[in-house]
């Protein structure tokens, strides 16, 4: 009876570590600030942040990016000012950028998935990719809402259909967290 | 039956923190100029904005946190009888640094003796906020505060501002006596 219970629990398991492994997203936002006030929007001008990734500032990130995010404010009802003289109501930058992470293997005895006989403990580095987005009042030049997605870049970069795959999610994901509904 | 799930949450998230917290205890210090009269510093100014660049993209230049760091030093500087005035007029100019970087924590691996029952090793992201006040008139340092923790939970945003508070308040605790 237990083991096949175990069975389904593995799994279950599994599938919430491999699920928060692929992409991580939240954001943090200004309290008690009426996000329903809100018509115009607007890119601002690129951030000089540092470590900026080449690999992930090219017009093929910026084309499907900014595309997704364009479509992300446009269904919760923003429109994009089309002047040059109108201030909007927000402003919206984006930075993002490659960092390596580490990480161990847990020398874990205990279900004998060690490496080697002496279950030496080993480390991992990959390359995570993370974007920014932040929501800034246009008026106030405060910021007032910050999203951002996290996902190891091995074997994303390099395939233009999963790397604009992974583009649309993690922006519908941040979107999802930013508080002013469909 | 709204403020009771609200006071489930709040202790669930304290619980949460404090075992967070266990894995990587805070470490706080600070230091002092040989000799210096503290007494005689009365009032202080922030120093003018700075790029903050933390080594973590999520809290590069994120005004959340510097806003939250910076209203908890001035509630607690306020207690210890230090006046927020202009940048001419100030005693002290106070800066702020924060750091991100990964640790890896193999201390509870120890075959050699066979103490280990439930062995793992750990990885976590570690912040250090750091508090300098310099001498308005010479420039010098005169007290530098720190606070090292752990920053697993920062994409929790009521995480991190319980984090903020706690090192801040550690780290201010610190400042030697003005009496």
């Amino acid at each position: 009876m237990l083991r096949i219970l175990r069975l389904p629990l593995l799994a279950v398991l599994g599938f919430t570590v491999s699920a928060c492994a692929t992409m991580n997203v939240s954001s943090h936002v200004e309290q008690g600030l009426d996000f329903g006030r809100f018509q115009t929007w607007q890119w601002a001008p690129a951030d000089a942040l540092p470590a900026s990734d080449a690999r992930m500032d090219n017009p093929f990130f910026q084309d499907h990016f900014q595309g997704a995010v364009e479509r992300e404010l446009s269904v919760r009802g923003l429109t994009q000012t089309v002047s040059e003289g109108d201030v909007p109501d927000l402003l919206v930058h984006y930075h993002a950028n490659i960092a390596p992470r580490i990480n161990v293997n847990h020398g874990d005895q205990t279900t004998g998935a060690c490496y080697d006989e002496n279950c030496n403990v080993r480390v991992f580095e990959n390359e995570v990719g993370t974007i920014i987005i932040d929501v800034v009042d246009g008026h106030t030049n405060r910021l007032i809402w910050r999203g951002w997605a996290q996902n190891p870049v091995e074997g994303v970069l390099d395939h233009p259909q999963k790397f604009q795959d992974r583009i649309q999610t993690a922006v519908k994901r941040m979107f999802e967290r930013f508080p002013r509904s469909i | 039956m709204r403020l009771f799930t609200r006071t489930l949450r709040t202790a669930f998230a304290t619980a949460a923190a404090f075992w967070i917290s266990a894995c990587a205890p805070v470490h706080v210090n600070s230091s002092l100029e040989r000799g210096m009269d503290f007494t005689r510093y009365a009032s202080y100014t922030w120093a003018a904005d700075e790029d903050f660049n933390t080594g973590d993209p999520r809290l590069d230049n994120n005004e959340f946190f510097q806003n939250r760091l910076r209203s908890d030093v001035e509630r607690v500087l306020a207690t210890h009888g230090f006046e927020k005035t202009t940048p001419t007029t100030a005693d002290l100019v106070i800066h702020y640094h924060a750091n991100a970087s990964q640790k890896i924590d193999v201390n509870e691996l120890d075959y050699q003796y066979g103490y280990c029952e439930d062995c793992h090793s750990s990885i976590y992201d570690a912040g250090t906020i750091t508090l300098d006040m310099v001498d308005a008139s010479t420039h010098k340092l005169v007290w530098r505060g720190w606070s090292e923790g752990s920053l697993d939970g920062i994409d929790n945003q009521a995480t991190i501002e319980a984090r903020v508070d706690e090192a801040i308040a550690k780290i201010l605790r610190q400042l030697p006596p003005r009496l």
